[in-house]
């Protein structure tokens, strides 16, 4: 696992979620975790690839989603709309797009994939090998968790 | 509208402008600082196969350019519009700012550069910037 690559990310989506949406609390603690990561009602999921691989995950509840949308858009909405889905995606491509842009300007090719944002109940992902590093950022909205797997590719 | 030397009133013609994002949250979002510009007439297009088709459709003033999209990306589609107009105005818009990157796109022909997430403000500079600036100059990294 590249920790530094971990904590680019996370300090990236917490001071993207501070622009965008107010104040967040401090990640209290960052926890490791075996695969399958454990989701809820709404992920957004990011590819890495280039000289190291892996994926970040944020997974937060249908309100959480539908509040930090609504505050992205300048009105409330409804419910999981598609612009709302949309909304959910852009954040996170912003945050990890920022992450991959310090990454690469340190000296690491990396690239990321579009996000795709699925919606459910009891999501689960599964992930073949890798062990994930799960980082809680509370919002005013509620919690969004990050979570991370990268590893070189050797 | 404004009056002629001669005084005649006649309608200012509307500046155009072609968003390119995959992202519907970004048209949507940009479509709306367009609104709070003078005169702005905002089309869009969601993938890089449907910007070249509306470039050529429209030949719009400016056009605002994600980079990272399925498909064709906005590297590869800034370059196809500036082989085929080398005179096109294309801001890139993206959270991917990385140094060679950006040296990326202004290579491909992209006369400005804002880092996601953009404000206004800066959104109103990079126009200006490539408005008022010579096509073939560049408006910069803003």
């Amino acid at each position: 696992m590249r920790l530094d690559f971990v904590k680019i990310f996370i300090d990236s989506t917490a001071l993207l979620f501070r622009e965008l949406v107010g104040p967040t609390a401090d990640v209290p603690s960052i926890t490791m975790k075996p695969s399958p990561v454990a989701g809820r009602e709404v992920m957004a999921i990011i590819g890495l690839a280039g000289e190291a691989q892996g994926r970040v995950i944020f997974d937060m509840d249908l309100f959480t989603a539908v509040q930090l949308a609504g505050h992205m858009l300048g009105e409330p909405s409804p419910g999981m709309t598609p612009l709302v889905r949309s909304s959910i995606a852009e954040l996170a491509s912003m945050a990890i797009g920022r992450a991959i842009s310090q990454i690469n300007d340190n000296g690491t090719r990396l690239r990321m994939s579009p996000p795709t944002v699925i919606t459910g109940s009891n999501l689960v992902s599964y992930d073949q090998c890798f062990e994930t590093l799960v980082a809680p950022i509370n919002t005013v909205y509620g919690e969004v968790r990050v979570n991370i797997t990268i590893q070189d590719l050797d | 509208m404004h009056v002629t030397d001669e005084g005649i009133p006649v309608a200012k013609s509307p500046l155009t402008c072609l968003i390119v994002d995959d992202s519907a949250f970004m048209r949507f979002h940009l479509k709306r600082m367009m609104g709070s510009f003078d005169n702005v007439l905002a089309s869009e297009a969601a993938n890089g196969n449907e910007a070249l088709r509306e470039y050529g459709r429209l030949r719009p003033d400016f056009v605002l350019m994600d980079i990272v999209m399925p498909g064709m990306e906005g590297v590869e589609t800034v370059k196809r519009i500036c082989d085929v107009d080398p005179m096109a105005r294309v801001i890139m818009i993206s959270s991917v700012s990385y140094k060679e990157k950006v040296a990326e796109a202004m290579a491909a022909g992209a006369k400005c550069f804002i880092a996601k997430p953009v404000t206004t403000e800066e959104l109103r500079k990079a126009i200006e910037n490539v408005l008022c600036s010579p096509s073939a100059d560049s408006g910069g990294v803003i």
